[in-house]
């Protein structure tokens, strides 16, 4: 019912007449932004945080993510824990097999900047911008399940904002 | 068999070749030379009042002054453990496989000299384990080890 409330925002409606008007770049968008399914993709303990979040308290079904098995079809990848510069190719991979658009949450201090792994360590990656380009970053060790919502919020946020010009760049 | 009978019966039967370590932990610690660790290990495995059948682990230490290799030995017969100690030098850090002994040995022995560079003589596959394929930045566990990309942790109060 969502979207028939929120509907006379985007559209005009023609007086008389069943027939609305919009632009396909609000319908398009607003239609991305409410099923952004993403990829199940957990290597530390935010992993539990995001398995919470997908659970029945926080119910990350309502706001239209569901999670996937494949890059695929995924839109979205939730870096949930540290990666390693031996998991950095496999991301990387992970990422290029996703289909366009794309969008990437990096989700605790450890995909920010390394974390509790920042000093001392020569086995983590500082930062998992350094491999793939980072829509969101959720600090947090780890973040809670409403971090994580308001990220994913501020991500639909995101996605409703873009121009169909930004397509061609 | 108690932990202080253990402690008389390994001292008594080995003595010239394992050394108690004073260190208040609990398990008991031996310190044992590098030259012996075969001979020992194979003893102490076949023994029956001691029965050491499993190797729990083989860890690696940098002390800046030398290099030490301590084995954790448990027995699943008697219930017991051990702690062996064996001491390097730290320029040329080398000691015998204990493979024949106890075959899971083979990969912690890889991983010890991957990352402390601890040399394993008579090993069978001593390549690289953990580390990714195309490391090459040398054995990063050791104390004088860096990188373009590490950062030390700064001393308290800098």
């Amino acid at each position: 019912m969502g979207i028939i409330k929120k509907l006379p925002v985007y559209a005009e409606k023609v007086p008389g007449g069943g027939i609305v008007t919009t632009s396909i770049e609000k319908v398009l968008h607003y239609g991305q932004a409410c099923s952004v399914w993403y990829l199940l993709f957990g290597t530390a303990c935010c992993a539990i945080e995001l398995m919470c979040t997908g659970a029945a308290r926080y119910d990350f079904d309502r706001l239209g993510m569901i999670f996937r098995a494949t890059p695929r079809q995924s839109d979205l990848i939730i870096v949930a824990g540290t990666i390693t510069k031996k998991m950095a190719p496999r991301l990387r991979r992970l990422y290029d097999q996703m289909a366009e658009p794309r969008y990437v949450i990096a989700m605790g201090g450890c995909t920010v900047s390394g974390g509790p792994f920042y000093y001392d360590s020569y086995a983590v990656e500082k930062g998992v911008d350094h491999i793939i380009p980072v829509d969101v970053y959720i600090p947090g060790c780890p973040p809670r399940p409403e971090s994580l919502l308001e990220g994913c919020l501020n991500l639909q946020k995101k996605i409703k904002q873009q121009k169909l010009s930004d397509w061609q760049k | 068999m108690t932990k202080d009978a253990l402690k008389d019966y390994v001292a008594g039967h080995y003595e010239g070749k394992l050394t108690p370590l004073d260190t208040g932990r609990f398990d008991l610690w031996f310190e044992v030379k590098a030259g012996d660790l075969v001979e020992v290990a194979q003893s102490l495995r076949d023994d029956e009042q001691l029965k050491f059948d499993f190797l729990c682990n083989i860890g690696g230490v940098d002390t800046t002054e030398r290099f030490e290799a301590v084995y954790s030995l448990a027995s699943t017969v008697h219930k017991h453990r051990i702690d062996l100690k064996v001491v390097m030098s730290h320029d040329a850090p080398e000691v015998d496989s204990v493979q024949q002994v106890w075959p899971g040995a083979n990969w912690f022995e890889r991983e010890m000299w991957e990352l402390y560079g601890i040399n394993v003589k008579n090993h069978d596959n001593l390549t690289r384990f953990l580390l990714p394929d195309e490391w090459d930045q040398g054995h990063p566990m050791r104390k004088d080890w860096d990188a373009p990309d590490f950062i030390r942790m700064p001393e308290p109060g800098q």
